[in-house]
């Protein structure tokens, strides 16, 4: 491992919480790209993100460094935001498309069409983006974590599974069935693909 | 004419596959599968990756800040070793350890002789179609049961808590396959269950965590669960 971060992580354990600042600039931004790729919305891929580092801080003293701290705070991240979607997806109230001005998909704002913006094109524009939404909420935690993270970050599958704690098959078998979902959940649109 | 799966061509436009030369060399001479290569090319490229917002690190740091307690390292493992008395009281406690070991897997391995539905079976164990939210619970388990595997020392509460929530679901899905007399997935599910009831119930000790390995990979649980996933997966419809 890295000197600065072990010694970064002997001063945290010395009692320096603001030594820890040093592994979060280092790690936060792409511990935050693979929780927003998981969550699918800034807000909880923040959140995930936070809890991640506040877990790995506090399991800092049984933290045995002969792993990368960077393996170590992803695998818990990625469990941290997988957790977080099974949690919103209970909630299912989460899941109505809230109004916005300007719509995001990331966030699951829709704006309500006010006429002047060509109403067709915004109902088939509008219609296209929800069943993209649709068709990724389809998918179970581990597979959208393990096809965001092949297709949309290009990782290899080994490095997937190792942070996911599964064997190489069974991440491999989670993307294989993420597109397969996703294709057949496509069908309906426009042109539809075959 | 031979043609490749689904996934052989998802491997391939993935560029996971093993055989891509031979992929390439197929699709030029069958417009079926270059057809359904297509379709999966234009799935990927409908789910290209949109830009990943930037976070106030700064923030985020404050944030946090307020919420780190201040650690300590844990006491050295073996610090003990040098006290006299520990000698005699860790030659008793291995032999104690040895003998569980002995008698335990031996006691389970006589015993336990239940017939594996999942796997020396009848080949995909059910041609209904499948309820999603049983494909999120077994992610689930599959997940948890792989992180108590490879767990070394005591459950942490997380996983304590997870266990709890997934116990409590389990037993609606034993009791849906009882009813659509799917016996095969309740065997499976139930077997889950007691494992689970153990999790949530055992003190957290690292030796029940250990006799809890013991018991998943004696019973193959965790491959059980990968085969009902696969056979679940088999029954969501033919390909389009």
């Amino acid at each position: 491992m890295d000197k600065a971060e072990t010694e970064a992580i002997r001063e945290v354990l010395a009692g320096h919480r603001d030594a820890y600042r040093v592994l979060m600039d280092r790690h936060f931004y792409s511990v935050s790209r693979v929780t927003f790729r998981i969550t699918g919305n800034e807000e909880d891929a923040e959140e995930a993100a936070q809890e991640a580092f506040l877990r790995a801080y506090n399991k800092l003293p049984s933290f045995r460094q002969d792993s990368a701290f960077s393996t170590w705070i992803m695998r818990i991240a990625m469990n941290t935001a997988i957790n977080l979607v099974e949690r919103r997806n209970r909630d299912l109230s989460y899941h109505a498309p809230r109004i916005a001005d300007e719509p995001s998909a990331a966030d699951g704002t829709v704006r309500v069409a006010d006429g002047k913006a060509g109403p067709e094109a915004a109902l088939l524009d509008h219609e296209a983006t929800s069943l993209r939404h649709a068709a990724m909420a389809s998918l179970t935690p581990m597979e959208r974590t393990a096809f965001t993270l092949r297709h949309m970050e290009d990782l290899p599958i080994a490095e997937i599974a190792a942070a996911l704690n599964v064997p190489a098959n069974s991440a491999k078998q989670a993307v294989f069935r993420a597109v397969a979902k996703l294709r057949r959940s496509l069908a309906p649109l426009a042109g539809g693909l075959q | 004419m031979k043609h490749f799966t689904e996934e052989e061509l998802i491997a391939y436009q993935l560029h996971d596959s093993s055989d891509e030369a031979a992929i390439r060399l197929h699709l030029e001479g069958c417009t079926e599968c270059a057809d359904l290569t297509e379709s999966i090319a234009e799935t990927l490229r409908v789910f290209s990756a949109e830009p990943v917002p930037l976070p106030d690190l700064d923030r985020n740091w404050q944030r946090l800040r307020g919420n780190l307690s201040v650690l300590t390292p844990e006491p050295r493992r073996f610090g003990f070793f040098k006290w006299s008395w520990a000698w005699p009281a860790m030659g008793v406690a291995t032999a104690a350890l040895v003998l569980l070991a002995v008698f335990g897997l031996h006691v389970h391995r006589t015993v336990d002789r239940r017939t594996n539905f999942a796997i020396n079976g009848h080949g995909p164990l059910t041609t209904q179609p499948t309820d999603p939210e049983i494909a999120n619970h077994l992610d689930s388990a599959e997940r948890l049961l792989t992180e108590v595997n490879n767990t070394s020392g005591s459950l942490d509460d997380v996983t304590r808590d997870q266990a709890h929530k997934l116990l409590l679901k389990n037993a609606v899905y034993v009791r849906t396959a009882h009813n659509n007399g799917d016996l095969a997935e309740a065997a499976v599910l139930e077997n889950l269950g007691r494992v689970l009831t153990t999790l949530d119930n055992e003190p957290p000790t690292s030796q029940s965590t250990w006799r809890i390995r013991v018991e998943m990979n004696t019973n193959g649980l965790l491959l059980d669960i990968r085969i009902l996933r696969q056979n679940d997966d088999r029954t969501q419809g033919p390909k389009q």
